[in-house]
């Protein structure tokens, strides 16, 4: 049912990875996805992927669920590698068969598209399954922060983001509810050409908008009674600090650029 | 007992595109007393609603004036601090849940006063336990049902230590087992906390349980005092497209057939017993 | 012969995750033509899962539903054609308004079914005025008419389609007790004039107590309890084993039964309870 759907995909934990702060998880995602696009050798790629392995470990995230945010991406996985595998024209050909030609150069790089879209994936949705969106939103703003010196509204947008993901369940539900009155109502939404299909739209799309802007008025008016004035003089319940466990997860991963930057000097590149 | 809110003369009409305007609320008088439980019934377009919302200077009046603890709402610089001493739950469950975690949005209110962490944590915790929702502190609001939403709203307001709480149709839109979690969650916060409560509905059963019933008609107070002394009145009701509390009803129907029930007969449980007593004196049981 | 009935019917959700829940459990029930059911339940007992599939907007994991003894899931067509024989009402209708004036809003169902123009006409005053909507009305915008009006106007709206059986779920949500009456006024009045078979899902027991002839209950996706209003409200103290609010007077009698007052605990309007009190002290109802 729709109430079962997550806001993001957050998994509640207790582990390593859920303890870490939002901010160093999300500047390390980042610099993981950046340092596997460095990755020219198995040995550096090799590197990467053990080091998402073990933060996976440390996540507890289940495959299982690893596997699931794999799911949509699988045709670009796919589409990627085949691409890479025949189109590759040079390095050595170990395989031809009419126009179809097959190069160890073709056959590294789909190995390197596939594994770098894979790891690039993976990490990212851990950061997602270990992070609540609130830490998530909060953390972007913390790094953001700066950004205010030159008038970026960034408490707003961080608050913008917030609720947006508090209301994506909510409006899911309530389309779900008008498509069903429509419908009710003989309301025909799988036939007819283009512009047809487009009218038909309007019967939800109205009320949608109508609940949607009324939504928003009601929930303006919750937050000032709330006293919520912006960002000037708030406080925050879940003070991030910094502790040791994220100073380690710092140091591991200078080490792990380090290391593929090593591994990339003395080992050839192979695509 | 002395007066938190209070209400002098005060009119109120909505800013509309047509010259003449229609006042929602119209030199109204009134005085909400310290601690107490004051329920504001009325139909649908009775003004009940408006005069909510000039409580804590959502609307400002057109007319007159509202003080709250004797601060003049209609300036703006007591705003913030009428606010923080006047909360409000609203009707709409899923319209005043700002974050994605339960506990998160109870944190919002004393968030937005500058209170420090730790004590946030604390106030969080206490408000949460208060309305019996710490369990689910860690839950999305959106898989809560409607009464557990509202007593998140009602914790959020809490957490801020206000002085008072005003629900405006709270229960309207949820099913009955959420009003009654509702209800007793709120005469709870009444009784234990010394939180005063405004109470807006229109459920008759509900307004049974107040102190203090203001009924409002065509944006003017129709009738004020206990319920036992606003539900006598029978002919008010009709005339103010209200009705008896069901338990009120059965009694009222007894008394008419010249059956002498003595004491309060406005709740299924004050009815039962006032009931019983009569049966026994006439030796029926 | 039934003009509904219901085999068998269940319905889960989720149905190829381990996350599978059964709204709805073997589920059968009769409805004979020009009754009026009402259905009760806690949310999340599986009524409006229920409801969805009378006209087909929902298909069973398992079971049947039948129209006039045909089996609305036989084919495509039928199915589709079902929309039309059972007009669904959902909760909060006023919600799904989204034509420029009254008028064309309550035409959007006839004018899916096809009808020609001076028909759907017709019908659409026809529905306007069982829902007391004045003709004045009827050129304004939905979204200018009041919370009440509204309501009446997306109830005209599943009227003017005609169908064999009116579903209402809850359509006295959040209104007040005038507000409530008008509706449960006017779905009586419909009834007792066009003959059609109304179904009212509602929380509210003294509702249903006041107009139903059948009631079923749902309890965890099952059906608890159905037949007759008497014969459901007669069992006072199931109903309040399941949580569900049975009418305050029925709960004052079962209190009184309870300290030992031999009293019926059958009763649920005031009109019973006051006779049933004045027999226990042996005097007559002054009527």
């Amino acid at each position: 049912m729709i109430r079962d759907i997550t806001i993001g995909q957050y998994l509640s934990g207790t582990s390593f990875m859920h303890k870490l702060d939002a901010r160093v998880k999300i500047v390390c995602t980042f610099a993981y996805i950046i340092t596997i696009f460095l990755c020219k050798n198995f040995w550096s790629l090799g590197l990467m992927v053990a080091f998402a392995a073990l933060m996976t470990l440390l996540s507890r995230v289940p495959v299982r669920m690893l596997l699931r945010s794999l799911r949509p991406v699988a045709f670009i996985l796919l589409f990627t590698a085949v691409l890479n595998l025949f189109y590759t024209k040079t390095g050595n050909v170990l395989f031809q068969w009419k126009f179809l030609m097959l190069t160890d150069k073709g056959l590294f790089t789909a190995i390197f598209m596939a594994v770098r879209i894979l790891s690039l994936v993976s990490v990212s949705a851990l950061l997602t399954y270990t992070t609540t969106p609130t830490a998530l939103t909060d953390g972007i703003e913390k790094l953001l922060s700066p950004l205010k010196l030159i008038k970026v509204p960034v408490h707003s947008l961080a608050m913008m983001m917030t609720l947006a993901l508090r209301f994506i369940p909510t409006l899911i539900e309530e389309i779900d509810r008008i498509m069903s009155a429509q419908k009710a109502r003989g309301a025909d939404l799988e036939t007819g050409g283009f512009i047809q299909r487009a009218k038909a739209l309007l019967p939800i799309l109205i009320p949608l908008f109508v609940s949607a802007f009324r939504r928003a008025y009601e929930l303006a008016f919750a937050m000032e009674c709330r006293c919520y004035r912006g960002g000037e003089g708030r406080t925050r319940m879940k003070q991030m600090k910094l502790g040791v466990r994220d100073a380690v997860t710092a140091v591991a991963f200078v080490a792990l650029i380090a290391g593929v930057v090593l591994l990339s000097r003395f080992f050839p590149a192979v695509i | 007992m002395d007066t938190i809110i209070q209400l002098k003369n005060v009119s109120f009409a909505y800013e509309t595109e047509e010259e003449e305007k229609t006042l929602a609320v119209k030199n109204v008088d009134l005085e909400v007393r310290r601690g107490e439980f004051l329920a504001v019934v009325g139909h649908n377009g009775s003004g009940k609603s408006t005069l909510a919302k000039l409580f804590n200077a959502i609307h400002l009046p057109t007319e007159g004036q509202v003080l709250v603890e004797g601060m003049d709402t209609a300036d703006e610089a007591n705003v913030y601090d009428v606010r923080r001493r006047v909360g409000m739950v609203f009707q709409n469950p899923d319209n005043q849940i700002v974050a994605t975690i339960v506990e998160d949005d109870v944190a919002f209110g004393p968030e937005n006063l500058g209170v420090p962490a730790a004590e946030i944590r604390e106030r969080v915790d206490d408000a949460l336990r208060a309305v019996g929702m710490y369990e689910y502190r860690l839950y999305e609001p959106h898989k809560l049902s409607g009464g557990q939403k509202q007593r998140v709203a009602v914790a959020g307001i809490i957490a801020m230590r206000t002085d008072c709480v005003i629900f405006d149709e709270s229960t309207a839109m949820i099913d009955p087992k959420g009003r009654r979690e509702v209800l007793e969650t709120v005469r709870k916060l009444n009784r234990e906390l010394g939180i005063t409560v405004i109470f807006i509905t229109h459920f008759m059963e509900e307004a049974a349980l107040a102190d203090r019933v203001v009924v409002m008609d065509g944006g003017s107070v129709a009738a004020e005092g206990t319920p036992a002394e606003v539900f006598a009145d029978t002919a008010l009701l009709r005339r103010t497209g209200l009705e008896l509390p069901p338990a009120a009803q059965l009694a009222a129907a007894l008394r008419e057939n010249g059956v002498a029930l003595d004491g309060d007969t406005l709740t299924p449980e004050t009815c039962a017993d006032a009931l019983f007593r009569a049966a026994q004196k006439a030796g029926v049981v | 012969m039934a003009v509904l009935e219901v085999r068998a019917l269940s319905h889960s959700y989720g149905a190829k995750t381990q996350l599978q829940v059964r709204a709805v459990n073997n589920v059968s029930l009769r409805v004979e033509a020009g009754e009026l059911l009402g259905v009760i339940g806690h949310t999340g007992s599986g009524k409006s899962t229920l409801i969805q599939h009378f006209n087909g907007l929902l298909t069973p994991s398992a079971g049947e539903v039948l129209l006039d003894g045909e089996n609305i899931f036989k084919d495509k067509q039928t199915t589709h054609a079902a929309r039309f024989r059972v007009g669904l009402c959902f909760q909060y209708p006023e919600y799904q308004l989204f034509e420029e004036t009254v008028y064309k809003d309550i035409a959007f169902g006839p004018r899916n079914m096809k009808l020609a123009d001076d028909e759907i006409d017709r019908r659409v005053r026809k529905a306007a005025q069982f829902v007391g909507l004045p003709d004045a009305l009827l050129n304004k915008s939905p979204f200018d008419l009041s919370g009440g009006e509204k309501r009446r106007a997306a109830i005209a709206g599943v009227m003017a389609m005609e169908p064999e059986i009116l579903v209402l779920d809850e359509p006295t949500a959040g209104l007040d007790p005038k507000g409530r009456d008008t509706i449960l006024n006017l779905v009586e009045n419909y009834r007792k004039e066009t003959g059609s078979t109304v179904i009212l899902v509602s929380h509210s027991m003294e509702d249903i107590a006041r107009l139903a002839t059948k009631a079923l209950v749902m309890n965890r996706g099952e059906a608890a309890l159905f037949g007759t209003v008497d014969e459901v409200f007669s069992q006072g103290e199931k109903l309040v084993s399941m949580g569900l609010d049975v009418p305050a007077v029925t709960r004052i009698f079962l209190s009184l039964h309870a300290r030992g007052v031999p009293v019926r605990t059958d009763v649920y309007t005031t009109e019973q309870a006051t006779a049933e009190y004045l027999r226990l002290l042996g005097k007559g109802a002054r009527v």
